[in-house]
């Protein structure tokens, strides 16, 4: 069955972002990975992005700021901005961070996931914006749906109920 | 070797080879699990960059089940074995000696069986490496989870791999006889370090 979107849907990749105002930003399939999402209510302005690495210095090449939680935040929080909305207003919730195929990890050491989710708290609280709810960690795969009419965020796993954050 | 990207022609070709014997055994004790005729693609080898990662096969909204391993010994790398979901219920039902359509959910004895499958066929492929190349290879233990390809595919490169550019994964498809859209894929992931040792093993310099 295909469910019309009731209003623009729009798909943020793996390294990507997007900021908008009113409408839907959606990522598909998060596993280690997580969406930092900032949304000012008084303007419906908001960004999501899908960062992968939770430092610059895990890659070589480092032009994609959206890739990684430092230099995602600034950018969001810039280009919100430019769209009206004030910096001071911003909240953040953060979805993803799982650790899949635990099993197979060397003991003691910290699974991607987990990094990624530190890094994320990292950025935002360099920025001065509060996270208010979080859908992180566990050990399934997410899909977010970010409604930026209201802030709300629908979380979607394999095999299970979706909910709203 | 620093990138995978300076892979010449003829090393990828030599990659192609080691694949086509290693998944041929894997392909043979499928079938004989299955007792149906099993048919491999001439493998390829997928170079992308990270971030291309849940495109690299198929939709990255479709579930599917997925069994890693890591290679150990000799070379060192990871082996992946993918199914639709569907496809993953349907081989329950063979391994499982079930009418069609009788698995619905993948419960402990699924979950068992599916990793049970990834053993015995990575297993073949690596013994098959490993006579090929005179080398040791051995399987860890294997760890099955059933979630969105998105997912399973940039875990297992973030999570397990060390580059963090670009990547890439040797893939063969694999079909199930007589039955229409019976597929699934089987990826090996060596360490970008081990191809230097596959490369010496067969005197390609």
């Amino acid at each position: 069955m295909i469910r019309l979107p009731t209003r623009p849907e729009t798909i943020v990749k793996v390294a990507d972002w997007a900021v908008e105002r009113g409408s839907v930003l959606t990522t598909l399939g998060l596993g280690s990975c997580v969406a930092i999402m900032l949304h000012d209510a008084e303007t419906q302005a908001g960004g999501m992005a899908h960062v992968l690495l939770p430092s610059k210095s895990l890659a070589r090449d480092q032009n994609n700021p959206a890739k990684f939680p430092e230099t995602a935040v600034p950018l969001l929080v810039e280009r919100l901005k430019a769209l009206g909305a004030d910096p001071r207003r911003l909240v953040a919730k953060l979805a993803g961070g799982a650790s899949m195929f635990a099993q197979l990890m060397t003991p003691g050491t910290v699974q991607m996931g987990e990094r990624n989710i530190v890094a994320s708290r990292n950025a935002l609280r360099a920025a001065g914006i509060p996270v208010l709810r979080e859908a992180v960690g566990g050990d399934v795969g997410r899909t977010v749906r970010f409604n930026l009419t209201d802030g709300q965020v629908e979380i979607r796993s394999v095999g299970a109920e979706s909910y709203v954050i | 070797m620093e990138d995978v990207r300076d892979l010449k022609e003829l090393q990828i070709d030599a990659l192609r080879e080691v694949a086509n014997i290693g998944a041929g055994h894997a392909a043979t004790a499928l079938s004989q699990m299955t007792n149906r005729r099993i048919m491999i693609s001439v493998p390829q080898i997928n170079i992308a960059r990270l971030e291309e990662v849940p495109e690299l096969l198929g939709s990255p909204q479709d579930v599917v089940a997925a069994v890693l391993m890591h290679m150990l010994g000799d070379l060192t790398g990871r082996t992946l074995l993918l199914f639709p979901e569907r496809v993953g219920r349907r081989l329950c039902d063979m391994l499982l000696r079930r009418p069609e359509g009788a698995t619905t959910a993948f419960d402990a004895l699924e979950q068992s069986a599916l990793k049970e499958a990834g053993n015995i066929l990575s297993g073949a492929y690596m013994n098959a490496l490993s006579d090929f190349m005179g080398m040791l290879l051995l399987p860890s233990v294997p760890s099955l989870v059933v979630d969105l390809s998105a997912a399973v595919l940039t875990t297992t490169y973030l999570n397990f791999g060390h580059d963090r550019d670009f990547v890439f994964c040797v893939e063969t498809e694999f079909r199930i006889d007589s039955e229409e859209g019976l597929r699934g894929h089987f990826l090996l992931l060596p360490d970008l370090a081990s191809l230097k040792a596959i490369f010496d093993a067969i005197r390609l310099t």
